[in-house]
């Protein structure tokens, strides 16, 4: 995670400061820093896009529109014809009044198309996250506390091996097994989509087929993200173990199991904190592979797709999206070590 | 390639996926036959042309009513016409059919009358899809740029069409398509067809042959392979017409002012040098490496689908002949230097030619037909490099004119007038990526285009084409084909198109959506022999079954990119009547 936040470093000077600032404060100078990164990537995002190379009427209109007047009907009917500098006049005037624009390929509202494919990618990489948060945590802690067991040079040997493995390969290959069915196991899983045609996705029986069909991707992901979790989780529980207090929560005559809970675990917990913000932040780009191979209709295909065209104004949102996401998380990550850590206020 | 519906709405989408959608909901009123794809009745019985060709009378069928019960008359497809010449979002995709029509009226509710400045010889065929005036007329000029034509308040979108749009959105990944049970050619044999999007092509043929789905579309050559040993699956790779060509810089120059721009190495400006070329390629080695099998050598812009219009070259086709190229190159002045290498007719190097190649073509097809054309150019004597592009940056380059040749291709539609277009003078800087500019070829262009003698313009044609081979701007390499399975234990009755060899599925006219059945219903397919019968007995067991249709396209990753179609047939077989 190349982009960790690292709350501001916790500077514990010898001499006596003055009081800490209060967090009402550091609130609103992180909240300050949000919105001037937020403004940032706005701009960017016009940009970053425009020096792609390509032309939208001609990527589209290979073999459609035959002759000029049909290019430049197509332009101006989606602005492309106007100058640079009065399309980034619309766009931030647009982007301000909520409008994101109209896609160069779909041609319906980017808003739209947003909210359209913001629900699968939350709950593939939303559900696929918390449960790769929850048991790499726990076998994090399991193998720490027992280093050097069995279960420990498994549980490490095995998630390594899940996070090195492509996870277009590791979709495939639990598509041959468990939904087309291999020697003895049954291919009881659909092999890709969101939901069967038959059903209605608001019934009961609909949500149970969504998460039918959501299965084998979740699996996939969880399993690619498990490593991420359990070697921090297990690495920074590692480092409290040889301290004082354990010796002291020991001595006092507490049982093994709450020494590690009560004692250890929240004080390793930290580090773990970051990385699942961030995560979380991470969670409305989309897994690009993962709704491939799978065929899901979720955000990250969105964007890589619009790459071809360029579609201009669905790469904008979805840069957004996913920045603002990003930035947020950061944000609620930095509030919350306010809280657990005073220390950072300064 | 195939990729997911852009969009429902007959005005703005553009992916093959949407004229496919378009051909289940809506009509032509003259459209395309199955057998040679030529113009054909649809909701026009007959029409008549004035003496002149400049006025076109069409007779339209009296008994044809939108799914909403509502009649279908000569005023809708009045009013769709109009909607397309009136400009606007509508104008983008279909003016070039309707280029040169001035006045479109429908005097009463079963004749259509089209008035044309200049005689049109690509009239009568009018593949726009007709729209529901009284549907559409609520859609503002301003509107129609997002209206989506999907289902609203769970009804199905209006057409009259054999099939309607139930379910699915532009973009999404499942479109219901319920049957018309009063559809006027006849009621389809199946109760509906779904067509599924696939993002990876190994998981949609997983899906085939798991029976998820009943036909892949779009896959590899090496997939129809493994296919073909599957009971129950019947593969092919499909003809299709469409060609890959590598293309020279023909002559790139400013379109206002005439002056020469870009780099181009100054032999491949020589027709001669560029033509000569032509016997340096071993196109059966293509086919069978670059392919694997599933394409033919390519010769001339106008592919074997299209028999009427298309240029045989006969004894001057090109034969890999690596002496005969040499010969001719010796004749136009390139003769071998002292270091082996071949010079221009002044003495000067050559230098090396940059062959440009895409990246993000499937199969990786571009790069390496570039890689071959390299190792025989340099057994001529000829240096040469290859570059690889993305496409979009490939065509930057193309239009500055930075470039000697390139790999790329098209896909040529029943009448050739576009095709022939884009290596007009006029089309450079816009459709023309040879730069080629011909003076005979454009007035012959402008020629066929205006003559209503089918006979002449079939010639105007193929005097084009011959054009076009001796100057050889394109050295048409391949007609490549598409890779579809189907699961004929379950749906059968496909007609290829062209018959034989041709495509099952993403055909003109979409009359397979109309002739497919079950299995066990199939019968002799209504008399055509060459549909596709289905293997081994079908079981009828009366419950619902579906028929699935897969199709792949190279994406931005490793990993393809494709949508799949499944027709649900008759719930029992007692339904039928």
């Amino acid at each position: 995670m190349s982009l960790a936040t690292t709350p501001t470093t916790a500077v514990d000077s010898a001499e006596p400061r003055p009081r800490r600032r209060g967090y009402g404060r550091y609130v609103l100078s992180k909240v300050a820093g949000a919105v001037g990164s937020l403004l940032f990537m706005l701009v960017v995002s016009f940009f970053l896009f425009r020096v792609l190379p390509g032309d939208p009427a001609r990527t589209l209109g290979r073999g459609r529109f035959t002759n000029p007047e049909q290019i430049e009907e197509f332009n101006r009917t989606y602005g492309l014809n106007e100058s640079l500098p009065r399309q980034f006049l619309t766009y931030l005037q647009n982007t301000f009044s909520g409008d994101l624009g109209i896609s160069l390929k779909y041609r319906v509202p980017v808003s739209d198309l947003l909210l359209d494919r913001m629900w699968p990618t939350l709950l593939l990489v939303g559900t696929s996250t918390i449960l790769a948060t929850v048991i790499g945590v726990w076998l994090g802690i399991r193998g720490a506390w027992n280093r050097g067991s069995t279960f420990d040079k498994a549980s490490t040997g095995a998630s390594l091996t899940l996070y090195s493995m492509p996870e277009w390969w590791l979709g495939l290959l639990l598509i041959a097994v468990f939904a087309v069915g291999w020697g003895p196991i049954p291919g009881i899983f659909p092999t890709g989509g969101l939901h069967s045609t038959d059903v209605d996705p608001s019934s009961l029986a609909g949500v149970l087929d969504t998460a039918w069909h959501l299965t084998l991707p979740v699996i996939t992901l969880t399993l690619a993200y498990l490593a991420d979790y359990a070697l921090i989780m297990r690495s920074s529980l590692l480092d409290e173990l040889g301290e004082d207090y354990l010796t002291t929560a020991r001595a006092k005559g507490l049982r093994d199991i709450v020494v590690r809970n009560r004692h250890a675990v929240p004080n390793a917990l930290l580090p773990t904190t970051t990385v699942i913000a961030l995560s979380m932040g991470f969670i409305v780009s989309g897994a690009i592979t993962v709704e491939t191979v799978f065929s899901i209709p979720g955000l990250g295909l969105l964007g890589v797709e619009a790459l071809e065209v360029p579609d201009y104004w669905v790469l904008q949102g979805t840069f957004l999206v996913a920045a603002a996401g990003v930035i947020l998380a950061n944000l609620a990550a930095n509030l919350l070590y306010g809280i657990l850590d005073p220390r950072v206020r300064t | 390639m195939i990729n997911e519906v852009d969009s429902f709405s007959p005005f703005l989408g553009i992916e093959a996926t949407s004229y496919e959608a378009w051909a289940l909901t809506y009509d032509f009123m003259v459209g395309y036959a199955m057998e040679d794809m030529s113009p054909a009745p649809a909701l026009a019985k007959e029409w008549t042309t004035s003496d002149d060709g400049l006025t076109w009378t069409f007779d339209i069928r009296d008994d044809v009513t939108w799914s909403d019960g509502k009649p279908l008359t000569a005023r809708d497809i009045a009013y769709t016409y109009n909607r397309v010449l009136d400009g606007g979002p509508e104008a983008v995709t279909w003016s070039s059919y309707l280029k040169g029509v001035t006045k479109v009226t429908a005097p009463d509710a079963t004749h259509v009358v089209l008035t044309v400045g200049k005689p049109n010889a690509v009239l009568p065929l009018l593949p726009i899809p007709i729209i529901p005036e009284h549907v559409w007329k609520d859609v503002s000029e301003k509107q129609v740029k997002t209206y989506p034509a999907e289902p609203t308040d769970g009804q199905p979108v209006v057409g009259s069409g054999p099939f309607q749009l139930a379910e699915g959105t532009a973009g999404g990944s499942t479109y219901r398509f319920v049957a018309n049970k009063n559809y006027w050619a006849g009621p389809p044999h199946v109760d509906e067809v779904v067509i599924r999007v696939f993002k990876n092509e190994d998981t949609m043929v997983q899906a085939l042959i798991k029976g998820e789905i009943d036909f892949a579309e779009d896959i590899s050559p090496l997939q129809v392979k493994a296919l073909k040993d599957e009971e129950g699956i019947t593969a092919q790779n499909g003809e299709s017409p469409s060609f890959d060509e590598i293309a020279f810089n023909s002559g790139s120059v400013d379109t206002e002012t005439g002056k020469p721009i870009g780099d181009p190495n100054p032999a491949v400006l020589d027709p001669k040098f560029r033509h000569a070329l032509g016997y340096a390629l071993d196109l059966d080695q293509i086919v069978r490496k670059v392919y694997q099998g599933a394409a033919l050598p390519g010769d001339t812009i106008i592919p074997p689908a299209y028999p009427d219009y298309r240029w045989e070259p006969g004894d001057e086709a090109f034969t890999f002949d690596l002496e005969k190229a040499g010969q001719l190159l010796d004749e136009a002045g390139y003769k071998k230097g002292s270091d082996g290498l071949r010079t221009m007719p002044d003495g000067k190097p050559i230098g090396t030619l940059r062959l440009a190649a895409r990246t993000d073509a499937s199969l990786d097809a571009s790069v390496n037909t570039m890689e071959y054309f390299k190792e025989w150019l340099a057994d001529l004597g000829i240096k040469a490099e290859v570059q690889a592009f993305e496409s979009n940056r490939l065509t930057e380059i193309i239009l500055d004119g930075n470039f000697d040749a390139f790999q790329w291709n098209w896909y040529v539609e029943p009448d050739p007038d576009s095709m022939l277009s884009n290596m007009t003078c006029d089309q450079r800087g816009g459709w023309s990526d040879s730069w080629y500019c011909n003076d005979r070829y454009d007035a012959l262009y402008e020629q066929q285009h205006n003559e209503m003698d089918q006979a002449a313009r079939e010639d105007q044609v193929k005097e084009m084409q011959r054009i076009l081979f001796e100057d050889s701007p394109y050295l048409v390499t391949a007609y490549t084909a598409i890779g579809e399975a189907v699961r004929t234990d379950k749906f059968a009755c496909f007609q290829s198109q062209p018959d034989p060899g041709g495509v099952w599925l993403v055909q003109y006219g979409g009359h397979n959506y109309s002739s497919v059945r079950p299995a066990s219903q199939a019968g002799d397919c209504d008399g055509v022999e060459s549909a596709l019968k289905p293997t081994s007995a079908a079981e009828d067991s009366g419950a619902s079954n579906g028929f699935w249709i897969g199709v792949g396209a190279a994406a931005v990753v490793l990993i393809g990119v494709g949508g799949v179609v499944m027709l649900r047939r008759r719930a029992t077989v007692g339904e039928r009547e």
